[in-house]
């Protein structure tokens, strides 16, 4: 799969500016614009611009999907009014949070309590430096982004506890300590399931864990690990079912109870940044990634961007199936949700990790490329 | 008729495969309302609008639009300044006091007529005004959209009421009988000194005053200071409203039963 | 973590209303709990000694604003009594159809909050849309969703309108597909299973102790039902049978309720069967003269007060969506009630929680005190 790629466009609009502009410029300095580094520095910032909006966009579309689909399964509409179909309504909602007072309660402490969303927005928004979105993604070319990826991922459950414990509320701090309990524990099988991943893959490096899916997705060998992946992804995005550290019957609203106007919006955004990312793994590790179906033809194919197109379709349906298992199901209980963790989850991904070293040791993984996997 | 009905679970209710049954419902509901979700637009539909009410007929499916009868829902009142008598039964059955009678402009300024002003900040919708009202000119219409920024705006006077009558909007069609058996007004006549004042205020004008005949007084005898006229109330014109009660000098009538 | 106390309310997600729950909790169990209530407080019983009889109708549909109807209901059978007034069979049958209404609306009602506590989202707009349909079916025949003012002293208000009773069957064949999909939503899934059940055990033997009535006493397996014990209204000329289960935790009650609903889709029927072919008036020809029904009492500058109408009592208990409630009028004469009191059955429901709360998790509070269905408005009248 070659062609464009957003980190190549964003190369070509760096050389072509920096080229452009030490055209008319003498000799020294035009040498010292078109020096290569200072065009790939260019082009990461410019790569890193695009993808520091695209995210954000997209999670603002992401929401906007949430609230269609959740409407729907709810028997009414969702956001309509606001631009066709509702679109700009979390724009309208973002500007109005984003207008209001920052307000802080008075016994609170003040760095944790302002330092704590700010770190969970950033710390999320780092991820997205890091997962390719299509091939030839060279800024995140790193031998062990996977790994990479869910360390940064796995952040989260500190800041989270930071600003709980800061905002000096019993139910934030209850929240924050759920929180804190509930990510550590769902860790682990997370973990352990793309370990499976990795064993049938060979690479710890998301684009070549793409690759090795060209012939048949890894949903089908690696359905245990997928399951688990999902359950772990939902714990720690605190989606319902697992959604117990906001769980608002009881907690009011977690260990955001505290917070207003844009810090409420970071945590917010942030939530949903995590849901994205955690789809886009999905897509990533088990359905085969940006890989165009074969059925496509070949234009449609060499489109710039077509890969990412794909990816997202994919990125949003995964997401879809988020929503639909929130809008079923009910949460867990504190204890319940550790033992299903410890007690169900690991077994369950251990056996997973086994079970994809047989499939490897027998050699009968291409047996899948019979399995349904719309993307080959 | 008496067998214990046990509220057990059925087998048929346990889960299959933990949560395969919820989720299954919901992708239901979920095709269901992608066709039409039962909410309804409400500033651009409205259930109250024939046309719309029509669309969403009942039907295995169609979960919204059973009030058919919006006819009786009790919003505004309208009021037909014309026919209203101002007996003063609406403000009387008032619970919340939010019916005050004002005057209407126009008229004779000297007696003016009084009509009722309704505070839509206190009024709780009961009704009974509608209910008391002998003449059916207050009625309650099938307005519901009262908000305003100010609060003075909520204070409904006699005019603008009459001004909603006059959109025949629908109204309540209920109209109450009179029960047969209402006590009626009764004199009592050594008190009465024949003022005219009850004959003069009675909105039906049902109060007519007839002579009594003077009786003969002894030379020196103490006469009652008095006119030699008594009211007598038509019952089947009146309304009931106690006006006449509330305006005897003497408290000469009453409630009672005729004989 | 050392223990300390915490404040669910005055308002809070959990509460419905406005209560204040103090939980003691160590870590997230609870150790200790202590319910407040009072915060909505209107003094209504005190109001009701200011209005006429008819009037106090009024404040009836804000007592309780999920069951309207069912209190409406109570008081007028203490009213009548005190008054010495019969109404006529087929405001009966028309009472007793709004209560059994009542019930369904406010189950559905019970259903969408406790689901909601649960965090299931979509049940709790199923509730509320199928609940929709009884208030647009009251709407019909009352002229209000919320707070009817229907029933009268000595009857109803007005007669049902023409259709009434087949859109009623169609509402109640549209909810007898619902309860199924409701079951489906809750009992079918596991981690409701795993949340309700053996949650907020309250044996009989407490219920009795603690006063606790209604489907939280029905879930503890002891049959007690005023429509069965103590039939009041037309309930003795219903064919129906009380919903019991034993086992005394949330899921009992889910059941009780549910099942609650179905018997009275059933009664409903037998009713509206009966609605169809027995007309007649709907208010009672002999009323007290001086209370005008329907009309407001004439004038209200005391006029009455001066003359000596028949003495009585009235007690009326009925069996409320939320349990047993009672009423009690003085009637001293005169054009008001001289005493009303109530008992709320949702009051004694709620101070009995020391017993099934204690020894829980703190995530266990929203669920069991959704299963004890919290209407405020009636707690503090």
């Amino acid at each position: 799969m070659g062609g464009a790629t957003l980190f190549s466009v964003s190369d070509t609009l760096a050389s072509v500016l920096l080229n452009g502009l030490g055209s008319i410029f003498p000799q020294p300095i035009h040498g010292w614009l078109t020096n290569p580094d200072l065009i790939l520095g260019l082009a990461v910032l410019i790569f890193g611009a695009i993808l520091l909006a695209a995210s954000m966009i997209n999670t603002i579309v992401l929401i906007w999907w949430e609230r269609k689909l959740l409407g729907r399964f709810m028997d009414r509409r969702g956001a309509m009014h606001v631009g066709y179909a509702g679109l700009l309504q979390n724009f309208a909602d973002g500007l109005k949070l984003f207008r209001k007072n920052t307000f802080r309660p008075r016994e609170s402490d003040s760095l944790g309590f302002y330092a704590g969303p700010v770190a969970y927005m950033v710390t999320s928004l780092i991820i997205f430096g890091i997962l390719p979105i299509s091939s030839g993604w060279n800024s995140g070319a790193l031998p062990l982004s996977l790994l990479l990826a869910l360390a940064i991922f796995s952040f989260a459950p500190l800041f989270i506890f930071v600003s709980a414990w800061s905002s000096n509320n019993k139910y934030s701090l209850m929240g924050g300590m759920r929180s804190a309990a509930q990510m550590i524990a769902y860790e682990v099988p997370l973990l352990l399931a793309v370990v499976a991943v990795v064993v049938v893959s060979g690479s710890f490096d998301l684009a070549t864990i793409v690759q090795e899916q060209q012939n048949y997705w890894f949903w089908g060998p690696l359905f245990l690990a997928l399951v688990v992946f999902v359950a772990g992804m939902l714990a720690e995005m605190e989606r319902i079912p697992f959604d117990l550290p906001e769980a608002e019957a009881e907690l009011v609203e977690g260990w955001n109870t505290e917070y207003g106007g844009m810090l409420f919006a970071f945590f917010m955004l942030a939530d949903y940044l995590r849901a994205l990312v955690g789809s886009i793994l999905v897509v990533l590790l088990f359905l085969g990634g940006w890989t165009m179906p074969g059925w496509v033809p070949s234009a449609a194919t060499s489109f710039p961007l077509a890969g990412i197109v794909w990816f997202m379709v994919k990125t949003y349906a995964v997401f879809g199936l988020f929503v639909w298992i929130r809008a079923s199901l009910p949460r867990v209980r504190t204890d319940q949700l550790l033992r299903i963790g410890w007690n169900r989850m690991i077994p369950l991904s251990l056996a997973s990790v086994f079970l994809a070293a047989a499939l490897v040791l027998v050699r009968c993984l291409p047996v899948f490329g019979c399995l349904p996997s719309p993307g080959v | 008729m008496t067998d214990e009905a046990t509220a057990t679970e059925k087998p048929s209710d346990n889960p299959i495969l933990f949560v395969a049954k919820p989720m299954l419902t919901a992708a239901r509901q979920f095709a269901r309302s992608l066709v039409r979700p039962s909410t309804v637009v409400y500033p651009f539909e409205r259930l109250e609008d024939p046309a719309f009410r029509k669309e969403v007929a009942v039907a295995p499916g169609k979960p919204i639009g059973v009030g058919a009868i919006w006819d009786n829902y009790r919003g505004v009142h309208a009021l037909n300044i014309n026919t209203c008598i101002s007996c003063n039964l609406c403000a009387f059955s008032c619970p919340d006091l939010c019916i005050d009678m004002v005057n209407v402009p126009g008229g004779d300024p000297k007696h003016p007529k009084k009509c009722p002003q309704i505070d839509y900040g206190k009024c709780s919708y009961c009704g009974f005004c509608s209910d008391a009202c002998p003449e059916g000119c207050l009625t309650m219409t099938t307005r519901y959209e009262l908000s305003t920024p100010k609060r003075a705006e909520m204070i409904y006077s006699p005019t603008r009421l009459f001004e909603i009558y006059r959109t025949k909007l629908p109204m309540n069609p209920i109209r109450l009988e009179r029960p047969e058996n209402e006590d009626s007004i009764l004199l009592e006549p050594p008190l009465c000194i024949g003022c005219n004042a009850c004959s003069r205020d009675c909105p039906t004008n049902c109060i007519t005053m007839v002579d009594v005949t003077k009786p003969e007084f002894k030379p020196g005898e103490k006469q009652p200071r008095r006119i030699w006229k008594e009211p007598v109330i038509n019952d089947s014109d009146c309304v009931r409203c106690g006006t006449c009660i509330s305006v005897c000098p003497k408290e000469c009538l009453f409630w009672g039963t005729r004989k | 973590m050392s223990e300390m106390w915490l404040n669910m309310g005055p308002q809070h997600p959990m509460t419905h209303g406005l209560w204040n729950l103090r939980v003691k909790i160590d870590g997230e169990m609870i150790l200790d709990c202590d319910p407040e209530m009072g915060y909505l407080h209107r003094g209504i019983e005190k109001i009701s000694e200011d209005r006429h009889y008819n009037e106090v109708i009024t404040l009836m549909d804000r007592c309780c604003y999920v069951a309207g109807l069912a209190w409406e209901h109570l008081y007028i059978l203490a009213a009548e009594q005190a008054l010495h007034v019969t109404p006529p069979e087929r405001a009966d049958y028309i009472r007793a159809m709004c209560d059994e209404f009542q019930r369904i609306a406010s189950h559905l009602m019970w259903y969408a909050a406790f689901v909601q506590d649960l965090g299931l989202m979509s049940p709790f707009l199923y509730g509320m849309r199928d609940r929709d349909l009884v208030l647009d079916l009251f709407q019909s025949f009352t002229g209000a969703r919320m707070t009817y003012e229907y029933q009268r002293v000595g009857g109803v208000r007005s007669d049902l309108p023409a259709g009434f009773t087949d859109r009623a069957r169609k509402v109640l064949d549209w909810l007898d597909e619902r309860y199924v999909e409701y079951d489906r939503l809750c009992l079918g899934s596991t981690i409701f299973r795993e949340r309700c059940d053996d949650l907020g055990k309250l044996t009989a033997r407490d219920c009795i102790a603690t006063g606790v009535t209604g489907p939280m006493l029905r879930s503890a397996g002891l049959k007690r039902d005023l429509r069965k014990d103590r039939p009041y209204s037309i309930y003795k000329q219903l064919d129906f049978d009380v919903a019991v289960a034993d086992a005394a935790d949330v899921t009992a009650r889910y059941l009780v309720r549910m099942e609650e609903m179905r018997q009275s889709s059933r009664m409903l029927r037998q009713i509206l069967d009966w609605l169809d072919h027995h007309p007649g008036p709907v208010l009672a020809d002999r009323l007290p003269r001086w209370l005008g029904a329907p009309y407001a009492p004439q004038g209200r500058e005391g006029y009455l007060l001066k003359r000596n109408y028949p003495k009585g009592l009235g007690f009326s208990s009925v069996e409320e969506p939320h349990g047993e409630a009672q009423a009690y009028v003085v009637n001293e004469g005169g054009e008001h009630p001289y005493r009303v009191k109530f008992r709320s059955p949702v009051f004694a429901n709620i101070s009995a929680a020391r017993h099934y709360l204690v020894g829980y998790h703190v995530a266990d509070i929203p669920p069991i005190m959704g299963s004890v269905d919290v209407c405020v408005g009636e707690v503090d009248r």
